[in-house]
């Protein structure tokens, strides 16, 4: 598996029509010059020589160096995945809080208005592109309101407060596409669970509504929520890519887009390959957490 | 769909004589559960609006769009441009609507792509099967384990910028989606019992996988390509916004959206016009979607 997605990341760089070596020199630098650039970077070599040597530094934790800036790739990745994980972990907890009450009380409320507006929210947050949706709030809350910076970016687990700010926009950008997902999912196993016989049993004890919805309908109704939530993953991921670009934030998604406009080719390799590898194990921790909420499925 | 295949020798038309009233009822359902949808209408609206928008750009458009006219840049929208002139002076209604050409195909031609060369690979892995279908299988999971924007970006990059490019790195990435429907349905029915018989009539594999396989996998794929396109179109405008696809000065969504993006305050309409088209299309699409799912996978039914 890990295999063929190296050796598909690799084919799929070295086909580009590109030429590394021109993007880095100037037009005037004479051939020589590019011809000693090119033996250095190795890429004068054969390809399956080239693959075989990158695949063997690959495999003793060397990912390369980035062409632009000379640095390991592995250290222009952690630099930029601090700022990655809080949105992510940010735009995460935005869903969450949205979601979770819009479905609740779209499940409660069946066919009522407040089921139409909340099947409505999900279903413009899931037709809403990521970029339209950031420029939206761009244009709302940072150019007409003036409440929150429109980009850049500042730690939050530094700056504190103004470190927030910067990333409450795009945390919402981010979430709000998830939450309209959660919200859809949610809503329909929310409505199957609520006719099951055990809520009636529970409500037949005489036990209060928010009871039932908390102690036995929300529990039940959350195993479809993550698997289309590790579905999302890698949508999530690559709305994250355009959140980042959109909003000026260093992390990881700008680095895959900043090197692939570079044809930066160690690092967009390298970046993508980790990025896989990610995606790859958050779903496997998708996977553990079923077990986790419904220990009816736990792997023994 | 039944009657479409050309019939030949005795014991296969014995068959689609007895299939046919079932198949027959089956398509009437499929039209009434489609028009009992109730957004259905809208989303063939816009679908249709979109087609004859792309179909008739010249004709439709007021302006060329490429033409600048600095002297009229970043104009508000008003009577002589509806929806205001971008900040060469373009007219941004004439490159909504060249734009709408580039989305439909964008979303039409990669999902084709896709449903094309994922049905052929799913149609052989399931024949196949043993290594053939091994390794296919492995080659459409190692695609998958890519989040599927960033693969395309990295494919669209490679293949260099333009619409082309964007084509095949949406088809690659949408293939093998199809190919699993395909294989699935394959397994599934080359095991049933009509296929044992129409091979013990001598029927070759082609002719099964014809007569059999295809028209039983077409519901799910044709579910799954009209559900597809709407995200391949936002997958389009999405390249387009970061770099990739049409160049300038010709116009697609994504692009106008992204070029729009440093006049919000002075010209918000330059980005914003770009954006409804696009949000209404991606909309209508997928109740047009819905309602085909609905209409002929009775499974589904809400």
């Amino acid at each position: 598996m890990l295999v063929l997605v190296t050796a598909g990341v690799f084919v799929l760089l070295h086909l580009t029509p590109g030429d590394p070596v021109d993007a880095m020199m100037a037009e005037s630098a004479d051939a020589t010059a590019k011809e000693s650039l090119r033996r250095e970077l190795g890429l004068d070599r054969p390809l399956a020589v080239q693959y075989v040597a990158w695949m063997g530094r690959l495999l003793r934790g060397d990912l390369g160096r980035s062409i632009r800036n000379g640095e390991p790739v592995l250290e222009n990745v952690s630099r930029r995945l601090r700022p990655s994980l809080e949105l992510a972990t940010l735009a995460m907890t935005t869903a969450l809080v949205v979601a979770f009450p819009i479905a609740i009380a779209s499940a409660v409320r069946h066919n009522t208005g407040v089921d139409r507006a909340g099947t409505t929210f999900a279903l413009f947050g899931l037709c809403m592109p990521n970029f339209l949706l950031a420029l939206l709030l761009i244009f709302v809350f940072g150019v007409t309101l003036r409440w929150l910076p429109i980009s850049g970016y500042l730690d939050p687990l530094e700056e504190g407060w103004l470190g927030l700010r910067s990333l409450v926009l795009p945390a919402v950008t981010l979430g709000l596409a998830l939450a309209a997902v959660i919200t859809r999912t949610l809503r329909s196993s929310l409505l199957e669970a609520l006719g099951e016989d055990y809520v009636r049993t529970a409500r037949a004890k005489g036990l209060s509504e928010s009871v039932v919805i908390r102690g036995h309908v929300l529990k039940n109704a959350l195993i479809p929520v993550v698997t289309v939530v590790g579905l999302q993953l890698g949508t999530l991921i690559g709305g994250a890519v355009i959140t980042e670009y959109v909003f000026a934030l260093p992390g990881v998604g700008r680095l895959v887009v900043d090197a692939v406009f570079a044809r930066d080719y160690p690092l967009v390799q390298g970046v993508i390959l980790l990025i896989a590898l990610g995606f790859i194990v958050t779903n496997l921790a998708v996977d553990l957490l079923y077990g986790w909420i419904d220990p009816r499925i736990r792997i023994r | 769909m039944a009657g479409s295949i050309p019939e030949s020798g005795f014991a296969e038309s014995a068959l689609v004589a007895r299939d046919e009233p079932d198949v027959r009822d089956r398509r009437w359902d499929a039209v009434r559960r489609a028009a009992r949808a109730r957004l259905a209408p809208f989303g063939a609206a816009v679908l249709i609006v979109a087609i004859v928008v792309a179909v008739a750009a010249p004709v439709l458009a007021p302006y060329d769009p490429v033409a600048q006219d600095l002297g009229n840049a970043l104009a508000r929208p008003g009577r002589a441009h509806w929806l205001g002139t971008d900040n060469v002076g373009r007219d941004v209604l004439s490159r909504v609507i060249w734009g709408t050409r580039v989305s439909l195909v964008a979303g039409f031609v990669s999902v084709a792509i896709a449903a094309v060369a994922g049905g052929v690979l799913g149609l052989l892995a399931g024949y196949a099967g043993g290594r053939g279908d091994g390794l296919v299988m492995r080659l459409m999971d190692a695609v998958l384990s890519f989040p599927p924007l960033v693969l395309a970006l990295a494919l669209g990059a490679v293949l260099g910028a333009g619409l082309t490019g964007v084509l095949i790195a949406l088809g690659v990435v949408y293939t093998p989606t199809f190919a699993r429907l395909m294989r699935g349905q394959v397994l599934s029915v080359k095991t049933r019992d009509y296929v044992d018989a129409a091979r013990a009539l001598g029927a070759s594999a082609w002719w099964i996988a014809a007569r059999h396989v295809l028209p039983n996998a077409a519901t799910p794929i044709v579910v799954q390509a009209s559900l597809s396109i709407a995200f391949a179109i936002l997958a389009e405008a999405s390249l387009s916004f970061l770099g990739l696809g049409v160049q300038p000065p010709s116009a697609s969504w994504g692009s106008m959206i992204n070029a729009g993006r440093g006049y919000l305050q002075q010209a918000p309409w330059i980005v914003f016009g770009p954006g409804a088209a696009l949000f209404v299309t991606v909309v209508g699409l997928n109740f047009v979607g819905d309602a085909i799912r609905d209409g002929l996978d009775p499974r589904l039914t809400r």
